[in-house]
């Protein structure tokens, strides 16, 4: 197992390596010149020259790339914002924050509804319970969030005015406005991904039901409740596992919309502003720290795979 | 997104949830009192006013937390701000500004004719870059003359600097703190700062000392970033904020009919147009261009670019200003446009294509209105919609036909001169355009203080333009803030700006 963790944390730190370059290169490849655009339509060659020069754009690619590089390993230092002119990382860790409650909460709705919704959909299969799940996880999927994320708004909000419909609340304004705060955003979320984890649990649970060792518990006379929570569901969770933490480090990413309609200050609302307003070192940061989420998130789910399969952790050699 | 001085976008905006009374608890005890929660499509920039690009919050804050040495009102009139009053001397050429006696900055320090002179020599530093260098490149040299005394020497005639000292660049600042002017600036204007958390939200406190006796009403203001425009609606709507700041005209309609909600509405001086290059055939024909402006029917393509929430215009001088010329507004002239097209030899038609900044919707429409009428005289247009950093980067100045729209300037001069003098920056990127008594006219109008004489400069340059321009400004756009019935006091200026300094809340 410390082998197998080994090996898949070398590949995450591969992995975050060569997306750091690529990060840098492709923030070096936007269209407009940075400093032009710092600057503004009074800029003249000469100025831009001068401001090029200052936040070191004039150097050579693999040197800026070694600055930025040995900046973020040896100091920890995310750089300076060019726009806001201060440090990036306190405002780039209190987005992540506020990104990762949202997707925390996110995930352990999808994960429960998700995991329930595949069981019930597996056992009662072909009838309405089963219709109903996949009427309603289709519904989901098929509707981007941002569709999602208005009509609840203008439902809860506008309407009957029951929820706010914005902004986000820290645990100093009393667990009530917390949670509220989340309730819409977290909705929204979920009906995007729940279809995914409901529908997966539902098959690989179709497929146990249907296996020799669940018919040999079932002649054997164990009751339908154990026979369904010990016996299947232990073994049909492994692929949905792998999903869960999949969606987390697509959720991460793909919050950027209901972020953005929700007026929830997160990560992914920051990545937006630095692209924005070009602003270089925080589009990096940002996007390198969403790529950790979602290697980290892979990293997660793997080895907890591994936990679970054998087969797996032991890679098919003697250990 | 866009570069300053561009019209800031009108699409998207926020608003806060629930009590901003929650919200605000355990960080302020001071805002205990009256909250003005505003929604804001976009969090600022910077904090320090001199990098100011984009507006929106980035101004609105700032005049809150600062003062300028003057400023405008809502007919774009130069008014006290700092500088109590102002004179120049016989030639133009040396402005005296006298300050207000009893203003202090938030950390109790007086303000002082040596704050607006560091203020001042800081925007014409090269390493500042700030957009208010190009405005104060005929300011050879500043001095305090006393602490209350500034003294502004030009290298030529120049009427309007009681107008450039308006900008929202040129905030004056306290030298003592600039080290913490990103982090938490200090002014002295209405309010102070508290804290900024970027893109979430800005809270500002009352500042009791303010040295204009009865200001400000309320005891403080959030500026919450909320960027799609349905949420702050909503939000306005349910009563978690108190007014959406630029709203676009899509949503002006749908507010009208709700009655606890009016909205407030003014022609900016963001204005929207056809530009043609006139060096480029078949452009460089003035006959060209005449059948072109022709075409346009004001009124009308200001109806659907704008669904009736935006004004037509001349030049880019705003209907709300007293020099606009209304009377020069008429509609489209197509018999005439087709005779002028004829004897300049493209009576059989042709084919134009026109290009478009993505991500402005008005400006889309007034596109597609102009393809529409074009197709009478046999002009075929097709239109191609870039994304905006390309635009601006590769078309804009580079391609013979577009549609394009700017944002306000204070004055005439800044309006027109780098637009339609041939030495003008804008000219020489967009139209290429010359014209000996334009050029004439737009000099004489920047020496002279009098404003009969301005009126009729400029009023004879919009007679020109209307006929014989370079292209075809059509309308600038309606400034709409949606607020709640209790908002009283409650001002938009032509320039994008709130003014919240005596604006109250009813209980």
């Amino acid at each position: 197992m410390a082998l197998y963790a080994f090996k898949r944390s070398a590949a995450v730190l591969l992995i975050l390596t060569v997306m750091s370059v690529l990060v840098f290169l492709a923030t070096h490849a936007l269209p407009a010149n940075t400093a032009a655009l710092i600057l503004g339509q009074y800029s003249t060659p000469e100025t831009q020259a001068a401001l090029e020069h200052k936040l070191g754009l004039d150097l050579p690619l693999p040197v800026q790339y070694w600055r930025w590089a040995a900046g973020i390993l040896f100091h920890g230092d995310l750089g300076q914002s060019l726009v806001m002119e201060r440090p990036i990382a306190p405002i780039l860790w209190d987005a992540l924050g506020k990104s990762a409650i949202l997707s925390v909460a996110a995930m352990a709705v999808v994960a429960t509804l998700g995991l329930a919704m595949g069981v019930v959909a597996a056992v009662w299969r072909g009838r309405w319970p089963d219709h109903v799940a996949s009427v309603f996880a289709y519904l989901g999927i098929s509707v981007p969030e941002f569709y999602w994320g208005l009509v609840l708004i203008l439902v809860f909000g506008s309407t009957f005015r029951l929820l706010p419909t914005s902004g986000a609340a820290s645990l100093s304004d009393g667990i009530a406005q917390f949670v509220a705060h989340l309730v819409l955003p977290v909705i929204t979320l979920t009906l995007t991904l729940l279809a995914h984890v409901a529908r997966l649990t539902r098959s690989s649970m179709i497929e146990v039901l249907d296996s020799t060792y669940v018919k040999v518990a079932r002649a054997r006379g164990l009751p339908e409740r154990v026979v369904i929570m010990r016996h299947a569901l232990r073994n049909a969770l492994l692929p949905s596992i792998t999903v869960l933490a999949q969606d987390f480090g697509f959720l991460i990413g793909g919050i950027v919309a209901v972020e953005t309609v929700f007026a929830y200050p997160g990560l992914g609302r920051m990545l937006i502003f630095s692209l924005e307003r070009q602003d270089l070192p925080m589009m990096q940061a940002a996007i390198l720290v969403l790529t950790a989420v979602y290697c980290v998130a892979n990293l997660g789910a793997d080895l907890l795979y591994g936990v679970f399969n054998p087969r797996i952790r032991y890679g098919g050699a003697v250990d | 997104m866009q570069r300053e001085f561009r019209v800031a976008p009108v699409s998207r905006r926020g608003a806060l949830a629930l009590g901003a009374a929650a919200v605000l608890s355990g960080r302020t005890a001071a805002a205990a009192g009256s909250i003005l929660r505003v929604a804001l499509a976009a969090g600022v920039g910077s904090l320090d006013p001199a990098k100011f690009r984009v507006g929106g919050m980035e101004t609105n804050y700032a005049a809150c937390v600062f003062n300028r040495l003057t400023r405008l009102d809502a007919a774009m009139q130069v008014q006290p701000d700092l500088a109590i009053r102002w004179e120049a001397s016989h030639d133009l050429k040396s402005w005296t500004f006298h300050l207000h006696p009893d203003v202090t900055f938030h950390n109790g320090r007086k303000c002082t004719a040596d704050d607006v002179v560091f203020t001042y020599r800081r925007l014409q530093d090269k390493a500042v870059a700030s957009v208010m260098r190009a405005f104060l490149s005929v300011v050879s040299d500043i001095e305090a003359v006393d602490p209350l005394t500034i003294r502004f020497t030009l290298s030529m005639p120049y009427a309007d600097l009681p107008a450039v000292t308006s900008g929202f660049q040129a905030m004056i600042l306290c030298e003592a703190t600039l080290d913490t002017l990103t982090t938490h600036p200090i002014g002295t204007g209405p309010f102070r700062f508290v804290e900024y958390r970027p893109g979430d939200r800005m809270l500002l406190e009352r500042n009791p000392d303010y040295f204009n006796a009865g200001v400000p009403k309320v005891d403080s203001i959030v500026l919450q970033v909320m960027p799609e425009n349905t949420t702050a609606v909503a939000a306005l709507e349910s009563g978690s904020v108190d007014v959406v700041y630029n709203l676009p005209p899509e949503q002006v309609e749908r507010l009208s009919h709700n009655s606890a909600v009016r909205v407030a509405e003014t022609a900016s001086g963001n204005w929207f147009g056809i530009i043609m290059h006139n060096q480029m055939k078949p452009f460089d024909d003035p006959r060209v261009r005449q059948a072109i402006i022709k075409l346009v029917d004001k009124s009308s393509f200001t109806d659907i670019a704008t669904f009736g929430h935006g004004t037509p215009t001349v030049s880019p001088i705003p209907p709300t200003h007293p020099y606009f010329r209304k009377d020069l507004l008429v509609g489209a002239d197509i018999p005439g446009a087709k005779r002028l097209l004829a004897e300049a030899g493209l009576g059989d038609g042709l084919m134009l294509e026109m290009y478009i900044p993505g991500s402005s919707p008005p400006l889309e429409r007034l596109a597609t209105a102009f393809r529409d009428t074009a197709k009478q005289v046999g002009i075929t247009v097709q239109l191609h919609i870039a994304p905006q950093d390309k635009f601006f980067a590769e078309m804009e100045g580079k391609v013979m036909f577009n549609a394009d729209y700017f944002s306000g300037r204070p004055t005439p001069d800044l309006m027109l001169y780098a637009w339609y003098h041939s030495t003008g920056s804008w000219n020489n990127t967009l139209w290429h355009y010359s014209n000996p008594e334009v050029d004439q006219l737009l000099d004489e109008a920047r020496g002279t203080t009098d404003t009969a004489q301005q009126a009729k400069l400029y009023g004879r340059f919009q007679e020109i333009i209307a006929k014989d321009g370079p292209g075809c400004v059509v309308f600038v756009q309606n400034f709409a803030c949606a607020v709640s019935q209790k908002v009283q006091n409650f001002t938009t200026l032509p320039l994008m700006l709130m003014d919240l300094s005596s604006t109250a809340l009813a209980s």
